[in-house]
């Protein structure tokens, strides 16, 4: 089944890659989408769906994926995402086509149970992120495109001198994950093995100070959004933090673990104060979202089960709001043909739909009780209070900036008075908010449902660390 | 068997060239080259010995690629007089004997016979041509001197001539030294590399070809045995210095000959971590994917002009010719080793050697040359996506070739596992 999910997308990917019409990637992103929520109402705890096919077995490599509560979590959000992507992003097949095989990739990511198998999903989803940059990207998309490959390739191959050596070191037979757990390295190597992890998944959470591909990256994508909706669920560094680095290597995240913490805090502040000053659109929501991965990974490196199950939580609900946003500013800039927050005015009286949704994604961003964003701040902030007070007190500082920022940014363009005349909702778009507000609301309403199966995980991952210290 | 049939075409078509027309003789070039590779599929395994000349598995897989490199020259050339493909002719016969010899003396006499047609074929094209090729010339003279009085060195330390022998003193080292000196200067290690830029940029391009692909093939075949018994400790400075240099001075090129060629004594920087074990099943498998790659690089290259190609005019490249286009970009992801292409199992095959014989050091230089190879090889693949009028006539052959090639690279990266176990040799 979990092969059957992976393949689906990028089948799809390549045959509208070949010149099939963009109308049957939305179908194929539709049945992707259907599947992923299949497998995960169906889920039945543990790991479910395992698969285990050689793929270099005399190294011990295997092709080796498997469903836990999280990955099917991932799963139901990637899903979600691109499904919305694909109804709305007004783009040319091949585009959607590139964003299925990227999205097919991610699920391979979020699947893959064995440490080299992720490794190569991490570095093959750059490819299709890369050629929708530079296809269809804007002005400055080359220096763009370097400054992002070259970020994430000074990370990834310490990763893989890390791979190499964790398993080397820890005497592990195989980079099944299973295995490599039985095996941690331990010692003085443990802190450059995890360095290795540490620097590749920091750039990709992104954390303050390897965040800086980020702003150019969504401002030279294209306007449509979906680029960057893809891009947003391709953020995976807390994810991966929180399977591979940390309980790979205990003993080096605890010597780290300060710093980190230190980091993910001034990511999330620095973020949200960058983002009140944006002019346009997108680095609003680069810097929101930088912002919010800083909390999410103050979650994670607390180390407590709240406060990485918050960090996770808020991973998955920020891929399909910060997501939506990009592709709202999308659907804006078809409009308006700008990004510019300045240029906008007054849209509630033209577009009252278009603007109750663009509320409903701004307040569940904002973290506002009863929508997405609002659990997982709140349990992560909780985590992370247990470990370190100051910085958490710092970091809930951005919540509260987020609330300014976001709110500004909707004032000035719904509300403030205006002459602009625009469309409301229309068509396709129709569909997405009601999917989108959806899923915002029963995210935020039925947490307990969604991280069921993140409980055990977040549990173990604790225990890892001796119970939360 | 593939030694009787290289030989027998070779002398046969020696005498044949004379009386029959160029497009027919290339023809029986081509028949030749496949009769050896049926024969070397034919014996595929099985171990053959006679006097100093000894097939191993070692042997027939560098020879196989030998061979590729050999039919994918002669295929892409056009030339209009039969010596050319005469040269490429005895050339393989050359890196088949070195293959498969663990004689120091045989293998001076193949290193010599593999060299002196391709220092015919780099003047293939007179001018700038001429001076690479005499850089070449005198160079490679040179190295075989060294590898002369490597071979003197190591009868005199162990007694005997044949490569591998385990022995101590420095005398011995000396000797070690030595050859590994003769074979850097021919897979293009760094500091002998002086001659690759020139020669890669100034030779036709299916000649890089051959040069990139069948020469490396065979010389580290010829590494690998006289390595076997441990390597010297100057090898790390010789892989330090070729990652380091190849990856750096490639990043400023702007013509994409010379860029491979930089890229081309990186590789073998990398290629020569997997000597610290001996592996040559690892060893083999990077040089498969970097054969593939490197020679679809340049195929395309030579379809789009024989002469320089800079990076300008490889703008346009895909919108002119999709195929040909797609071939280099992927033959530039492969060389800079990104999944799912078959050229980072070729990398992580290797850089799992470098582990195993605790190389950390090198293996991290390793990974951060890597990187700064990004930079270039994106330029070089990506080049092809950006507007411009890149101008190519390719043969309808040829654009098949580069789309198998391409599909290859990419099923390799798949399940590289598929071809492993036929790599695998005592």
């Amino acid at each position: 089944m979990v092969i059957l999910a992976l393949l689906l997308p990028i089948l799809f990917g390549v045959l509208l890659i070949l010149g099939l019409p963009r109308a049957f990637g939305v179908w194929g992103a539709g049945l992707s989408f259907l599947l992923n929520l299949y497998l995960f109402l169906t889920h039945p705890g543990g790991t479910a769906h395992p698969v285990t096919l050689p793929l270099l077995p005399g190294v011990g490599v295997y092709w080796a994926f498997g469903l836990d509560g999280l990955s099917a979590l991932f799963f139901l959000t990637i899903g979600l995402t691109v499904f919305l992507g694909a109804l709305v992003a007004q783009v040319e097949g091949r585009f959607l086509g590139l964003a299925l095989l990227m999205s097919g990739l991610l699920l391979g990511l979020f699947a893959a149970r064995d440490l080299l198998v992720f490794y190569l999903f991490f570095e093959a989803a750059l490819i299709p992120a890369l050629l929708m940059l530079l296809f269809y990207g804007g002005e400055g998309r080359v220096r763009a495109l370097y400054t992002f490959l070259l970020f994430t390739l000074a990370g990834s191959l310490p990763m893989l001198a890390a791979i190499l050596a964790v398993k080397a070191l820890g005497g592990s037979p195989t980079f099944l994950l299973e295995d490599l757990l039985a095996h941690p390295v331990g010692g003085g190597a443990a802190f450059w093995v995890f360095l290795g992890f540490a620097l590749a998944f920091a750039i990709k959470t992104p954390l303050f100070p390897v965040h800086a591909w980020l702003p150019l990256f969504h401002q030279e994508n294209h306007p449509s959004g979906l680029a960057d909706a893809l891009g947003t669920l391709y953020k995976v560094g807390v994810f991966a933090f929180f399977r591979f680095a940390i309980p790979l290597a205990p003993e080096g995240f605890s010597e780290l673990q300060g710093l980190l913490l230190f980091l993910a805090a001034i990511s999330a502040l620095y973020g949200a104060w960058v983002a009140f000053s944006a002019k346009d659109f997108k680095t609003l929501l680069a810097y929101a979202g930088l912002s919010h991965m800083g909390v999410a990974a103050l979650g994670t490196f607390s180390g407590t089960p709240e406060g990485a199950l918050g960090g996770l939580y808020l991973l998955a609900a920020s891929g399909v709001y910060t997501g939506g946003l990009f592709l709202l500013a999308g659907r804006l800039y078809e409009r308006l043909h700008t990004l510019e927050i300045g240029r906008f005015r007054g849209l509630s009286a033209p577009a009252p739909a278009l603007s109750a949704l663009a509320l409903f994604l701004f307040l569940a961003m904002v973290g506002l009780p009863g929508l997405s964003g609002f659990p997982g701040e709140l349990m992560t902030l909780l985590g992370a209070y247990k470990q370190s007070p100051w910085l958490t007190a710092m970091a809930f500082l951005s919540v509260i900036a987020g609330a300014a920022y976001a709110l500004t940014a909707f004032q000035k363009v719904f509300w403030e008075e205006g002459t602009q005349k625009t469309e409301d909702l229309k068509g396709a778009e129709w569909p997405f908010a009601a999917l989108a507000v959806a899923a915002l609301v029963l995210m935020g309403v039925f947490p307990g449902f969604f991280v069921k199966g993140l409980k055990p995980l977040a549990e173990a991952f604790a225990k890892i660390l001796g119970g939360g210290a | 068997m593939t030694l009787l049939v290289l030989s027998l075409f070779s002398v046969a078509l020696t005498l044949l060239g004379f009386f029959v027309s160029v497009p027919l003789f290339k023809r029986f070039t081509i028949l030749g080259l496949s009769l050896a590779l049926l024969s070397l599929l034919l014996t595929w395994g099985k171990p053959f010995a006679l006097g100093p000349y000894h097939v191993d598995g070692i042997s027939q897989v560098f020879t196989l690629l030998a061979l590729l490199g050999a039919l994918w020259t002669v295929g892409l050339v056009r030339s209009g007089r039969f010596e050319f493909y005469l040269l490429v002719l005895y050339a393989t016969l050359g890196m088949h004997l070195l293959a498969s010899t663990q004689n120091l003396i045989l293998m001076l006499v193949a290193l010599e016979a593999l060299s002196l047609p391709l220092y015919a074929l780099a003047t293939w094209r007179r001018g700038e041509g001429l001076e690479a090729a005499l850089k070449y010339f005198l160079l490679g003279a040179l190295a075989a001197a060294f590898f002369l009085y490597g071979t003197a060195l190591h009868y005199g330390a162990t007694g005997n001539l044949l490569a591998g022998t385990p022995g101590e003193g420095p005398l011995y080292a000396l000797a070690l030294g030595l050859l590994l000196v003769g074979l850097g200067f021919k897979v293009a290690l760094a500091p002998f590399h002086f001659w690759t830029p020139d020669v890669y940029q100034g030779s036709p391009t299916p000649v890089v070809l051959f040069m990139a692909t069948g020469v490396k093939a065979a010389a580290f075949a010829a590494l690998l045995r006289v390595a076997a018994p441990g390597v010297p400790d100057a090898l790390a400075l010789l892989v330090a210095f070729s990652v380091v240099l190849g990856n750096l001075a490639a990043l400023s090129q702007r013509e994409a000959k010379r860029l491979l060629a930089y890229s081309s004594i990186a590789h073998a920087g990398y290629m020569a971590l997997a000597l610290y074990t001996g592996n040559a099943t690892a060893l083999g498998f990077y040089l498969l994917t970097y054969v593939l790659a490197t020679g679809l690089a340049f195929a395309v290259l030579s379809e789009v002009s024989p002469d320089r190609v800079p990076l300008e005019r490889l703008k346009g490249l895909f919108h002119r010719d999709p195929l040909l286009g797609l071939g280099l970009f992927v033959a530039s992801l492969s060389l800079l080793g990104l999944p799912p292409l078959a050229g980072f199992w070729g990398k992580y095959l290797v850089f799992t050697e470098a582990a195993k014989a605790g190389q950390w050091g090198l293996l991290v230089l390793a990974l951060i040359t890597s990187a700064v190879s990004a930079y270039y090889y994106l330029g070089l693949g990506l080049a092809v996506f950006q507007k411009g009028e890149a101008e190519a006539r390719p043969r309808p052959l040829a654009r098949g070739v580069a789309l198998a090639v391409a599909l290859v690279l990419l099923l390799l990266g798949l399940v590289p596992g598929a071809v492993l176990p036929a790599l695998a040799m005592g």
